[in-house]
């Protein structure tokens, strides 16, 4: 108790070892039940271990630098990464599709990211990495998960569905009146993950972010002022994305004649 | 490469009906699907109030014509005209509008048959208002009760959807009217009430139309010029 109150806990390597104990318990689960998990969870707990102690080694480099450069490079290759994903996932794609959601995760995660570092949080330097990073995780997080589903149900609908599409042209539609219905169903579909988290957060379980501050030591009042900001940002990242994504690609994907070139998407292997 | 080339049989009608509608041409038209010439050089004139068949054998490309002339495709080369003004100068929608596509399979939204008949209506393209008493007077033609607009659209047979489609592409007044085999999914009496009415709105709205059919009794005995398309190699398409 006096410890939480001065702040967190350190975490020595003993108690890393008894955590890795655990997962040891999951092993053992898996290896009694013959699930044969016990490669693939090895696996992944190494991952979990290599992969976040570059990234603390990473940002440790970077929030020492303190340079705005250095934490632009940072946020770009944070983007890049985010849009490969946000495509990937999807089971059907276009060739420009990738940059089409950079773009997005571009616009929408530095608004939404500096808009809450700038206007309500008021860091001083703007850029200050301890903040901007890990706020832009989020959302780069969040809405490539948005991106992602929303992408994948429009492409779906203007190839499968194609008729409709064409159906609403050959009555006097123009382009964007006939990508209307299968645009704001695409939004929808990518607006469900963020909204039902919205629904349950603090019911359910407690988010992440806000966890890691009360373990910190912050007054939980302060950790759900955040969190609050925080689900306010991804909200407002998520439908921007999934809106703009979608216009992006109907853009491309209806021509100057008010066709539908569905020829140009792509159902992946 | 697979070509076909086109022969147009008939008397040349004279315009039916009131003066003021448009005159739609084709011109040298030619269609490609991936990159595989399907059609070339296909001409006609069509009057007001005239009834082009389109005749030919299974995938020779009626189809793909009737979607290139709806502009849905471009042709790879030809002119289309409506009362002498390119697609282009018209505006690609409001074209659309005017020479409208019906397709084969029929194409309804989730709704009532009064959602779908309406939904046109709020194109920017549309050129007049929403008139239920047009509507439930067609559907009555074809034999669907005019109490059924308040149905289910999803909870017609193919055939009554299609004669939905078909109430719906008339009730934007089109000048000429693109029908993908209309009847194909009709038995007899709604077919005979289909081809009535379609000459009726000949007759009295001067609408045109280019009917795909692979019927030729039907053809012969419903429109007034045909366009027999002919297969002059081992192609494929539609």
């Amino acid at each position: 108790m006096t410890d939480l109150e001065h702040g967190a806990i350190e975490l020595s390597w003993i108690d890393m070892t008894i955590a890795a104990g655990l997962v040891l318990v999951a092993g053992a689960v898996s290896i009694a039940l013959r699930l044969g998990l016990e490669r693939r969870l090895a696996i992944a707990s190494l991952r979990t271990v290599v992969q976040l102690l570059l990234v603390g080694f990473i940002l440790r480099q970077v929030f020492a630098i303190d340079s705005a450069w250095l934490l632009m490079g940072l946020l770009l290759a944070m983007t890049i990464a985010a849009s490969f994903a946000a495509v990937g996932r999807s089971s059907r794609t276009f060739s420009g599709a990738t940059f089409q959601a950079f773009l997005t995760l571009l616009l929408t995660g530095m608004l939404t990211t500096f808009t809450v570092t700038g206007a309500i949080v008021g860091i001083e330097p703007w850029y200050r990495p301890q903040y901007v990073i890990p706020l832009l995780g989020m959302v780069l997080g969040n809405s490539l998960t948005g991106i992602s589903l929303s992408l994948d149900h429009l492409l779906e609908r203007l190839s499968a569905g194609r008729q409709q599409v064409e159906m609403e042209l050959t009555h006097g539609a123009t382009r964007w009146e006939a990508a209307r219905a299968p645009l704001a169903e695409a939004v929808r579909r990518g607006m469900i993950p963020v909204i039902n988290s919205m629904m349950v957060v603090g019911i359910v379980a407690l988010p992440g972010m806000m966890t890691g501050q009360i373990l910190e030591g912050a007054d939980p009042m302060k950790a759900v002022m955040y969190q609050i900001v925080v689900m306010f940002m991804i909200a407002a990242a998520t439908s921007l994305g999934c809106m703009l994504i979608g216009l992006l690609a109907c853009r491309y994907l209806f021509n100057s004649r008010h066709q539908l070139r569905s020829e140009l998407i792509r159902q992946r292997a | 490469m697979s070509q076909h080339s086109s022969t147009i049989t008939g008397p040349s009608a004279p315009p039916r009906g009131g003066g003021d509608m448009a005159t739609f041409t084709a011109d040298a038209i030619a269609v490609a699907v991936d990159g595989q010439l399907l059609l070339e050089d296909i001409s006609f004139r069509l009057e007001p109030g005239q009834l082009l068949a389109i005749t030919g054998p299974s995938g020779c490309g009626k189809t793909m014509l009737l979607r290139s002339l709806a502009g849905l495709i471009d042709p790879v080369a030809g002119q289309l005209r409506l009362n002498g003004e390119a697609p282009q100068q018209l505006g690609w929608p409001a074209y659309r509008r005017r020479v409208l596509l019906v397709h084969q399979q029929p194409v309804l939204t989730p709704g009532t048959i009064r959602d779908n008949l309406e939904r046109p209506f709020r194109y920017r393209a549309a050129a007049s208002p929403w008139n239920e008493a047009a509507a439930t007077r067609f559907l009555e033609r074809l034999h669907i009760e005019a109490e059924r607009l308040e149905q289910r659209a999803d909870s017609l047979s193919v055939g009554q959807q299609q004669r939905v489609c078909l109430v719906r592409a008339l009730l934007l007044q089109p000048d000429v009217l693109l029908l993908d085999e209309p009847t194909s999914a009709l038995d007899e009496t709604a077919r005979d009430a289909v081809e009535a009415l379609i000459r009726e709105v000949a007759l009295e709205r001067s609408t045109a139309a280019v009917i795909v059919t692979h019927d030729a009794a039907q053809a012969e005995r419903w429109c007034d010029v045909q366009l027999a398309l002919q297969p002059t190699a081992g192609g494929n398409g539609q």
